[in-house]
């Protein structure tokens, strides 16, 4: 499903060249669950958003789904990116003004999907999250753990194949991570979801199949 | 789609209610004042072009070329119409059009005053005043015939049907029955041809003696040309026929060495498209320039620009604090496409909510408006598609801009930065900071021309003229009493008033009285071989003394002199003009006799200030008839000698119309233009400099949202208020100032050009500009001040934790 090689990431910082990223060469099968670990600043949310095609590589080259992503025109990537990825943060990113029903829709619009069409999809996503009573709060209305759960809620809407998620955990306590953790394993298992998750907790990475671990921008091992 | 971005728009306004408020009343005071500003050049703009013909219609005037001066003149002599039509095929329909002003009018023993005009019968063919009833092509067939306007038959017949009734008219002295032939609906605002009621030309004041006279000049005259004939191919054609009607004139131009124009002609009949008369300053009704129909869209354009800039500012100010949500959408799959239509529909609603506010209020004060600033003015001009395409496209050009630029930059930026909030806003300053300086320049230009045409009109209106305009209280004649007999009785009467002081008549008024009107008169005349032009005025005994004019050489009229009607006095600028080492020599053939100089007086401004002093000479000729009585009072207790004044006129005349009014008041009256455009201006700069100051506002608030850290980390290091303010402030101070250095020289080049209009001006100072310059520093100061201290004195450690 992704193939990435030969990926340089780097930044100038007047004569400087700081690698964010060094030579990574990754393949992730579909229906992995994978959870990448390090050190802060050892380049795991830069890898995140690379396959997540939110940023670019300095050099080398990524394969999602067979598709040279680089050589891509940019609506086409668009097309592929709304309809196989969903991101999940560490800091929810619900938007503010937007009910939690609307905030899982959203994506639904952006792909134009037919307004019954989208309420079906949205009401099926509140019921099996458990959310329906919450449809109409804000999020600032939310505990953390019910934001993060809108948050994943939001990142699946689009039945994506792959799950990013950038330390999905980071503002949770135990037992509200827990359960996010419990939800991917079962996204995971039951739909086939390929998962991808940055994290600093061990424990957390035990629910992935693959662990891989970051340091300054090179996989180790 | 759409309909979830409106409700997004919605509740993001919501939310920042304090930016929504301050954009939508900025942008809906500047809709309103541009709407206002807007309906009343257009109203300019479009006179008489209600005429379906009006790409075919013309006025006539006349073009002489003297040896010192081009002179124009659209009085025509009456034979000079029958021959025009006999000689070009090319006119399609031509009248004559003869005012003959206020007229009494008597039916039912009702009397009336009404103005009347007097065409030929093609006048109702030509112009697009339609009639309600009767046929406009048989209308004015017969010499008693008369069309009235609407408003006349309801003030005269109410609710009978006029047609076919006699009215009994007083034109000329003379009293005779007139039927009326049609209902003609009223003229609109914007036409320059005013009248009441319409009858054959052949009523006009002695039209029987000057059928044949080729050289006195007594109404205007319209023509309509073949659609295929251009004006320039007629105008050549014309000069045969002044080759052949006007020889003697052409003789007597060519021995006074007058200059030829490009043509080679001396004298040329031309044409003024309809559609330029009321800006054509050929006519002696004064052309209004469209300069300034232009100066009011410009201004409209400027106060909407100020509240644009304000707007585009703000939504890029608090764009940038939404990037994560701009970040997110694109995460979730947004194009950018989507995003600006997001951002779009922002503005949209606010521009829209503007704009219904302006339109509210713009209906609101419409009533105040017209009292105060434009009274001919229909609301009809609204729906010209014109000014609605303007609108429109104005409305989408602002909400595009404001909502859509700034979304277009935050789409661009790189999406997993913009997430985590992470954008330098640095390089986006400098759209922000240009506009706000040329918001700045506009409001600066507003207020050094408000201030420079203050001080003009202050100027104009302090000016000593040359007499007494304090104590003289000038009453309108009219036409209902005999105006010989009204000043003798007046003379009579007024003596037994311990407060008059003189009483003298005249026949042409100062300044601009309570009646309206306002008349020149020039008589040209050889002396000594050459062509002499001076002002011709009737005056009477005491004349001089009334006025308190000063006498310089010679005596002034006197009853020991019988009629003393031999004699004229002259200004200072006539004894220059005809060069006498002694004037009082001279003896001058005018007005059929020969006159003999008997005084010369020091120059008076008998015009206003924006003409220089020209040759003036007065007489005592009962020929010319008297229009006005001027009554000298005591300065003490004004109001009281007005009162006794105006009792005593109406035991004279019982049947007076016109109000009596002091000179001064008439004076101020003459810059009536002036002030208007005054009133303008102020508005105007008030409007641009009290929006500029909401988007000041706004901005500095927005930028200490976003500096909130910084001054924190800043006090805690130990800032105190006056360096944080100070930190705050220069950069905005900068940007006035340059926008101050900017509008000085295009504020005193315009102004420069502008006072050009004026014979007697003032010298633009520096003054004004440091003044208006310092006006417009401090109030931006106090803006940005009020906000900063407060940043400055919030407790540093609860700003830190916000971050």
């Amino acid at each position: 499903m992704i193939q990435l090689e030969k990926i340089f990431k780097w930044v100038n910082a007047g004569n400087n060249r700081t690698f964010l990223l060094k030579d990574i060469n990754l393949t992730i099968n579909e229906g992995e669950f994978v959870s990448v670990m390090g050190p802060s600043g050892s380049g795991k949310s830069t890898l995140l958003n690379i396959i997540g095609m939110l940023d670019e590589p300095s050099e080398g080259s990524y394969h999602f789904l067979g598709n040279d992503v680089y050589k891509m025109k940019e609506k086409q990537r668009s097309q592929l990116y709304k309809e196989n990825i969903g991101f999940v943060f560490q800091a929810y990113h619900l938007i503010d003004e937007l009910t939690v029903y609307e905030n899982i829709e959203t994506p639904l619009l952006y792909q134009n999907i037919k307004s019954s069409e989208r309420q079906a999809i949205v009401a099926d996503m509140l019921d099996r999250f458990n959310i329906v009573g919450k449809k109409d709060l804000f999020p600032s209305q939310l505990s953390g753990g019910q934001q993060q759960l809108v948050g994943v809620a939001r990142a699946l809407i689009a039945k994506p194949k792959l799950l990013l998620a950038d330390e999905p955990t980071g503002n949770l306590n135990s037992k509200q991570g827990e359960e996010i953790m419990e939800l991917f394993r079962q996204l995971n298992q039951e739909s086939g979801t390929t998962i991808i998750q940055v994290t600093h907790s061990e424990k957390n990475a035990e629910y992935g199949q693959r662990i891989i671990h970051l340091l300054d921008g090179r996989i180790e091992k | 789609m759409f309909k979830n971005y409106l409700k997004i728009a919605f509740r993001n306004l919501w939310k920042h209610k304090s930016f929504t408020l301050i954009n939508i009343t900025g942008m809906g005071i500047a809709f309103t004042a541009t709407i206002l500003l807007a309906m009343t050049a257009m109203n300019e703009l479009t006179f008489d072009s209600f005429n379906k013909n009006k790409n075919s219609l013309y006025q006539l005037y006349i073009e002489t070329h003297r040896p010192n001066n081009t002179e124009t003149n659209s009085t025509m002599p009456v034979p000079l119409t029958p021959a025009l039509k006999a000689e070009f095929p090319d006119i399609v329909h031509i009248s004559r059009y003869g005012s003959i002003g206020g007229s009494t009018i008597r039916y039912n023993g009702k009397e009336f005053s009404k103005l009347i005009r007097t065409t030929d019968a093609d006048f109702l063919r030509m112009f697009t005043y339609p009639l309600i009833s009767g046929n406009k092509e048989t209308a004015l067939n017969n010499k008693s015939d008369i069309v009235i306007s609407q408003k006349s038959a309801e003030a005269i017949f109410g609710k009978e049907y006029p047609v076919g009734k006699t009215l009994n008219i007083k034109i000329h002295d003379e009293w005779k029955d007139y039927t009326v032939s049609g209902v003609m609906e009223d003229a609109p605002l914007n036409s320059s041809i005013t009248f009441d009621m319409i009858t054959r030309f052949e009523n006009f004041p002695n039209y029987e003696p000057y059928a044949d006279n080729w050289s006195s000049s007594t109404h205007d005259v319209y023509i309509q040309l073949n659609t295929g004939v251009t004006q320039a191919a007629f105008e050549k054609k014309l000069i045969n026929f002044i080759h052949k009607y006007y020889k003697d004139d052409l003789e007597q131009l060519k021995k006074d060495g007058g200059r030829p124009d490009a043509d080679g002609e001396l004298l040329r009949l031309k044409l003024i498209p309809i559609t330029d008369l009321h800006f054509s300053p050929i006519l002696n009704t004064g052309g209004v320039s469209r300069f300034y129909a232009y100066l009011l869209l410009l201004i409209g354009a400027f106060i909407l620009f100020i509240a644009s800039v304000n707007f585009v500012n703000l939504s890029l100010g608090r764009t940038f604090t939404r990037a994560r949500e701009i970040g997110m959408r694109k995460v979730m799959g947004a194009g950018r496409r989507q995003i600006l239509l997001q951002f779009w529909g922002e503005s949209f609603v606010i521009c829209l909510f503007s704009l219904l506010m302006g339109m509210l209020l713009a209906r609101l004060l419409l009533p105040y408006y017209k009292t105060n600033f434009y009274q001919a003015f229909s609301t009809d001009i609204l729906r010209s598609p014109q000014l609605i395409i303007i609108f429109a496209a104005g409305f989408l050009l602002v909400s595009i801009l404001a909502g859509g630029y700034p979304a277009w930059i935050m789409s661009a930026l790189n999406t997993s930065q913009t997430v985590k909030g992470k954008i330098t806003t640095g390089k986006n300053h400098r759209l922000r900071n240009s506009l706000m300086v040329v918001q700045f320049v506009l409001s600066g230009l507003l207020i050094i021309c408000t201030s420079i045409v203050w001080q003009q009109l202050n100027y104009m209106r302090t000016k000593p003229l040359g007499y007494n305009k304090e104590q003289i209280i000038s009453i309108p004649i009219g036409n209902n009493i005999g105006q010989e007999r009204a000043l003798e009785l007046m003379r009579v009467q007024l003596a037994k008033v311990p407060n008059v002081l003189s009483v003298t008549g005249t026949d042409i008024n100062l300044g601009r009285g309570r009646d309206g009107s306002t008349s020149n008169s020039v008589i040209g005349f050889q002396y000594k071989g050459k062509t002499v032009k001076t002002n011709w005025l009737r005056v009477d005994y005491d004349y001089i003394s009334t006025l308190g004019l000063t006498l310089l050489q010679g005596r002034d009229f006197s009853r020991d002199f019988g009629t003393d009607s031999g004699v004229v006095i002259i200004n200072e600028a006539m004894a220059a003009e005809i060069g006498e080492k002694n004037p009082l020599d001279a003896n001058l053939d005018l007005d059929g006799s020969h006159l003999q100089v008997a005084g010369v007086v020091k120059n008076y401004h008998f015009k206003s200030l924006h003409k220089e002093i020209t040759p003036l000479t007065m007489c005592i000729r009962k020929n010319w008839t008297l229009s006005y009585i001027f009554v000298k009072v005591k300065p003490e207790n004004l109001p009281a000698s007005m009162d006794a004044v105006n009792k005593v006129w109406h035991t004279v005349n019982p049947k007076a119309e016109s109000q009596i009014s002091f000179l001064d008041e008439n004076t101020e009256k003459q810059y009536r233009k002036e002030e208007r455009i005054s009133k303008i201006f102020i508005s105007g700069a008030v409007l641009a400099i009290l929006i500029s100051c909401m988007g000041l506002f706004a901005i500095v608030v927005l930028v200490i949202m976003q500096r909130t850290k910084e001054i924190g980390i800043r006090k805690v290091l130990g800032a105190s208020v006056l360096n944080i303010t100070t930190l705050i402030s220069k950069d905005f101070i900068g940007l006035i100032l340059i926008a101050l250095t900017i509008a000085t020289p295009i504020a005193w080049w315009a102004m420069n050009k502008w006072l050009q209009d004026f014979a007697y001006r003032i010298h633009i100072s520096a003054w004004i500009f440091l003044l208006a310059g310092g006006i417009a520093l401090l109030i931006a100061l106090v803006t940005i001040c009020i906000q900063t201290i407060r940043a400055a004195i919030a407790n540093p450690v609860k700003s830190l934790k916000s971050e």
